[in-house]
C-alpha cells in the first residue's frame, strides 16, 4: 500500500490544533523537547594536563584488528547513532513497508550522503531484485524496441552526475506548523549522491523515437509496481538510467539494481526497480500521479504532473541536534548549511538571525553543481542572546525561496507536497536550538 | 504664499520622517550572478545547459559519437504480452472479464478491510477508500478547529482505469498481482459502489471491459494543468511559466522586510526510531541468538499487522495482549490462526503457508511475547 505516510502527514498536522489535553501537552512540549531530554553529545571538555594526552591511551598500547577484518568496511563503533530514522506516524500504521526513513543531515558533511544514510520511501516493501533476471524494457512510440539484460545495459556509454534525491512530501508535516524538533524530521526526506548511468538520450538515439511521443511511462518491478508518466522533453533534456550511487551498485532500499534518475524532479519520479518504460501521446494516470503526489489547492482543485522540487535551503549548523548550549559570548563560530534546486543551480544564499526582517549574504563553499546540494558558510560572532536563524536560498532560473507566509498565501495547507518555505532556528539564551515558523495567521482568538 | 509653501514643506517632511521611523523602507537586492550559461527554457519553469565544447556546467563529457552503440534485442510478442498491460484512462489494456460489486464485498471482507476498515472507511492507519466529498477538497486547516479535506476514490481520484489497474499490480498488499480478471473487476465494482460512483446514473452491480468504459468519476475536472490531447505538454509548460501558479513567489528583500509572530512546536511528535541521540558511545552489545526460520515467516507473512497494535492485531511483544489470547489455550489459538478469527483472514491471508509453519510462527509470537 502506498503514500500512507503522506496520508498520515495529513493526518497527524491535525494534532496540533485542538483540545485541552494539547494543551497541557503544549505547556510540556515547551520545557524539553525529545532532543534534549534524549541524549544530545556533552560536549567533551579539555582539563588541565588532560589524562589522554598525558598518558598513552589504550588503541596506541594494543595491537588493532587485522587489516580484512570487514571485507566491506563499517563506520566506527562509535558512531552507531548516525542512522536514518523512521517515524510510526510517517507510515502506515507502523508498518515500515510503506513508510519513509530520514536521513540524520545533522551529521552529513560536504555534499554526498553515504550510501546506508540515503533517505529511502517505499510503497511495498525494499524489493530484492536478482540481478541475473533483471530485464529492461524500452518500447511503445520508438522505431525499434528493446529489451535490455544488466550487463547489456551496462555496455551504453556512461556518465556521473552529483544530484540531490528528494521527497515531495519532505517537510510536509509541518504546512500547519513546527512539529519535529530535529534536523533530521525537518528535511530528512532528502539526500545527494554521485550516481552513474546512462543518459537516455543516448538509448533513444539508438532506437529511434518516432514524433508522435510525448510521454514516457516509467515502471518498477516491486509489489507496488510503482509507475510514474514523464514528459518525453524531459528524458531527451537529462533523464538517465542510473545502476550506481556514489560508486557503487546501487542499494537495495534506492533501486538496486536500476533506478530512472530525473534530475531535480519528485524522487518519486525516478523510479526504483526500474523494469518497463513506454512511450506513448497520452499520459498514463498512474496511482501515484492522482491520487497521491497531486497538491490540493484551497480552489479545491489540485495541481497535477508537478515535477521540480523548487529552490530550498536549510541551515545545518546550529541545529536542534547540535546545538550553541556549548558557545560562550564572543565565540566566532560557522553557521552552515544547505541548498538545492530542483530548477538549476543555487547562485547565493542569505542569512538572517532576527527571524526574517534584516539579512546578509552567505559563502557558497565546495562544488556548486546543477539539481544538487551546495554548500553554504557565514562566520558569525556569538553575542549569547536568542536568534531566529534562517537561510533563504536564490537559484539561476531567477527563483527566491519563498517566505511561509508568502508560500500558505498562494499554495494553502493541504497541498501536502512541495513545501520549500523558510525554516527558521531559535537559538535560546542557553544556545539550545528549537524549530519554529515565523508566519501570520489571520485567526479569530 | 511663500510661507504657505514652507509650511507644506515642513507637513510633508515631517511626515516622511515619520514613515522612516515606524515602518522602515523595505530594500531589496539584485539576484546574485549566474554560475552556468543557462537558458530558462526547461518545461518545469527551469533552466536547461548545454553541452558544448567537451563539457556541461562543471562536468567534462565525452562528445565523441554514440552512433552505433546497439545492445540488446526486440522484445517477442509473447514478452510485450506479458509486460505492456497498463491500463489507460481510455481502456486500452482492461482484461477481458467481468465481476459483480456483491462478489467484490465478500472478497474485500476477506483480503482488504483488516488494512483498509469494513467498507473502505479506514480507521486502521491505511488509506480510507471511501466517504469523503468533493466539497470537503475546498476545505483549509488553516484555523483551529477547521475539518480536513477528505481524498479518496470516490471525492479525489481523477481516473477508474487507475484504480482497476493498481488493484491488479499492487494488491491485496501482501500478495501483489494475486487476482484474476474477474475478481479486478468485481473488487473495482464494489469500491466504486461503495464511493457512490454511477454509470449512466445507476449505481454500479456489475463491471467488464466494455461497460467500465462508461465510468466518469466525479473529480475528472479537479485537476490542473490539463495534460491530456495534443496541447497536453504545452498546458504543462504554460503552466510553469507562471510563478505564481507554483507559490514561487520569494523576493530577495535583504533590510527592513517586516517582523512576523513566532509560532513554536505546539504538539512535539516525538516517537522516532531510534530515539534521537547524538552521542558518541559503543553500542550496548545485544545477546543476539540466530534468526529462526519461523521469525523469517513471521517478518514476511505477519509482522505486516502484528508488529504492532495498530490494526488491532495483538502486538508481538506486548505481554498483556498475548495473554489474553492465550487464555482460550493454545490448540484454540493455532486453530483460529489456521481459519482465521475476527479481521484476520484464515493463515493472516498467507495462504502458502502450510499449517505446521502457521504454528510454528505462532509459538515464536507467543515466546516473544512473554
Amino acid at each position: 500500500m502506498s503514500n500512507i505516510s503522506e496520508n498520515n502527514l495529513e493526518t497527524i498536522t491535525n494534532q496540533e490544533h485542538s483540545s485541552r489535553r494539547d494543551f497541557f501537552k503544549r505547556t510540556a512540549a515547551y520545557s524539553v523537547s525529545a532532543i534534549a531530554a534524549a541524549n544530545l553529545l556533552a560536549p567533551v571538555k579539555l582539563s588541565a594536563d588532560d589524562e589522554n594526552i598525558i598518558h598513552h591511551v589504550e588503541w596506541g598500547t594494543t595491537l588493532g584488528d587485522e587489516l580484512n577484518k570487514h571485507p566491506y568496511g563499517i563506520p566506527s563503533a562509535y558512531e552507531h547513532n548516525v542512522v536514518r530514522r523512521t517515524s510510526s506516524l510517517l507510515s502506515s500504521a507502523g508498518d515500515m513497508h510503506a513508510a519513509v526513513s530520514m536521513t540524520p543531515l545533522h551529521e552529513l558533511e560536504g555534499i554526498i550522503t553515504p550510501n546506508g544514510l540515503h533517505f529511502t520511501r517505499t510503497h511495498n516493501g525494499v524489493a530484492h531484485v536478482d540481478p541475473n533476471k533483471f530485464r529492461l524494457m524500452i518500447h511503445g512510440l520508438v522505431e525499434r524496441p528493446i529489451v535490455l539484460t544488466l550487463d547489456q545495459l551496462k555496455k551504453y556509454p556512461a556518465e556521473s552526475r552529483i544530484l540531490f534525491m528528494e521527497c515531495p512530501a519532505n517537510g510536509a508535516a509541518e504546512w500547519k506548523g513546527p512539529q519535529f524538533n530535529s534536523l533530521q524530521f525537518v528535511k530528512g526526506m532528502m539526500s545527494n549522491a554521485e550516481w552513474t548511468g546512462v543518459r537516455l538520450k543516448t538509448i533513444l538515439d539508438e532506437i529511434g523515437l518516432k514524433p508522435t511521443a510525448k510521454w514516457m511511462l516509467a515502471e518498477g518491478s516491486d509489489g507496488s509496481e510503482m509507475s510514474r508518466t514523464v514528459p518525453v522533453e524531459k528524458v531527451l533534456d537529462d533523464a538517465m538510467i542510473v545502476w550506481a550511487q556514489n560508486g557503487e551498485a546501487i542499494r537495495p532500499e534506492q533501486g538496486y539494481p536500476v533506478r530512472l534518475m530525473l534530475p531535480g524532479w519528485e524522487a518519486n519520479l525516478c523510479v526504483k526497480w526500474l523494469k518497463r518504460l513506454e512511450f506513448g501521446a497520452e499520459p498514463w494516470y498512474c496511482k501515484e500521479e492522482t491520487s497521491k503526489y497531486t497538491a490540493l489547492m484551497p480552489s479545491g482543485k489540485a495541481i497535477q504532473h508537478y515535477y521540480p522540487l523548487e529552490v530550498n535551503s536549510i541551515i545545518t549548523t546550529p541545529c536542534p541536534e547540535k546545538p550553541w548550549t556549548d558557545l560562550k559570548k564572543g565565540d566566532l563560530v560557522e553557521v552552515e548549511g544547505i541548498a538545492w534546486s530542483g530548477h538549476g543551480t543555487i547562485t547565493g544564499v542569505d542569512i538572517s538571525f532576527d527571524g526574517g526582517d534584516n539579512y546578509v549574504e552567505a559563502k557558497l563553499k565546495g562544488l556548486v553543481l546543477p539539481k544538487s546540494w551546495t554548500r553554504f558558510s557565514y562566520m558569525y560572532k556569538y553575542e549569547g542572546k536568542p536568534l531566529l536563524i534562517q537561510s533563504r536560498a536564490m537559484d539561476d532560473a531567477g527563483f527566491v525561496q519563498p517566505s511561509v507566509t508568502q508560500e500558505k498565501s498562494i499554495m494553502g495547507l493541504e497541498g501536502v507536497y512541495h513545501r520549500n518555505s523558510i525554516c527558521t532556528w531559535e537559538v535560546r539564551q542557553d544556545g539550545s536550538v528549537h524549530n519554529v515558523q515565523v508566519r501570520t495567521d489571520n485567526c479569530p482568538k | 504664499m511663500m510661507k504657505f509653501n514652507n509650511k507644506l514643506i515642513a507637513i510633508a517632511a515631517s511626515a516622511l520622517l515619520a514613515t522612516t521611523m515606524f515602518a522602515a523602507e523595505a530594500k531589496t537586492k539584485p539576484l546574485p550572478a549566474n554560475i552556468y550559461k543557462a537558458t530558462k527554457n526547461a518545461l518545469d519553469g527551469g533552466v536547461t545547459y548545454k553541452r558544448e565544447n567537451g563539457a556541461y556546467t562543471a562536468y567534462k563529457v565525452n562528445d565523441q559519437s554514440t552512433k552505433g552503440v546497439n545492445f540488446g534485442r526486440a522484445p517477442t510478442a509473447n514478452e510485450l504480452k506479458a509486460w505492456d498491460a497498463d491500463i489507460m484512462p481510455d481502456g486500452t489494456g482492461l482484461p477481458v472479464g467481468s465481476g459483480t460489486a456483491d462478489d467484490g464485498e465478500v472478497l474485500y471482507d476477506k483480503d482488504c478491510a483488516v488494512c483498509h476498515g469494513e467498507f473502505g472507511a479506514g480507521g486502521k492507519g491505511y488509506p480510507t477508500l471511501t466517504g469523503g466529498s468533493l466539497e470537503s477538497l475546498k476545505f483549509q486547516r488553516d484555523c483551529p478547529g477547521k475539518e480536513a479535506p477528505n481524498r479518496t476514490i470516490g471525492s479525489y481520484w481523477p481516473q477508474a482505469s487507475t484504480l482497476i489497474w493498481y488493484i491488479r499490480d499492487a494488491m491485496p498488499y501482501a500478495h501483489p498481482k494475486s487476482y484474476s480478471p474477474d475478481q479486478m473487476y468485481a473488487m473495482t465494482a464494489y469500491l466504486l459502489r461503495e464511493s457512490g460512483v454511477q454509470i449512466d446514473g445507476a449505481d454500479i452491480e456489475e463491471l467488464n471491459q466494455d461497460n467500465f468504459k462508461k465510468i466518469v468519476m466525479p473529480n475528472r475536472n479537479g485537476f490542473y494543468p490539463n495534460i491530456d490531447g495534443p496541447k497536453g505538454v504545452e498546458n504543462v509548460r504554460a503552466f510553469y511559466k507562471n510563478p505564481k501558479n507554483f507559490g514561487a513567489v520569494g523576493t530577495r528583500c535583504m533590510t527592513n522586510c517586516g517582523k512576523e509572530p513566532v509560532m513554536k512546536i505546539g504538539n512535539e511528535i516525538t516517537a522516532v526510531v531510534p530515539a534521537y541521540s547524538t552521542v558518541k558511545d559503543l553500542p550496548k552489545v545485544e545477546a543476539k541468538g540466530a534468526v529462526s526460520e519461523a521469525q523469517k515467516l513471521y517478518e514476511k507473512s505477519c509482522a505486516v499487522c502484528h508488529k504492532t497494535d495498530a490494526m488491532g492485531a495483538p502486538a508481538v511483544g506486548d505481554k498483556g495482549a498475548w495473554a489474553t489470547v492465550l487464555e482460550k489455550g493454545m490448540d484454540k489459538v493455532n486453530h483460529n490462526s489456521i481459519n482465521g478469527v475476527g479481521g484476520m483472514p484464515p493463515k493472516g491471508g498467507a495462504m502458502d503457508l502450510s499449517d505446521a509453519q502457521v504454528k510454528d510462527i505462532v509459538k515464536y509470537m507467543v515466546e516473544s511475547s512473554k
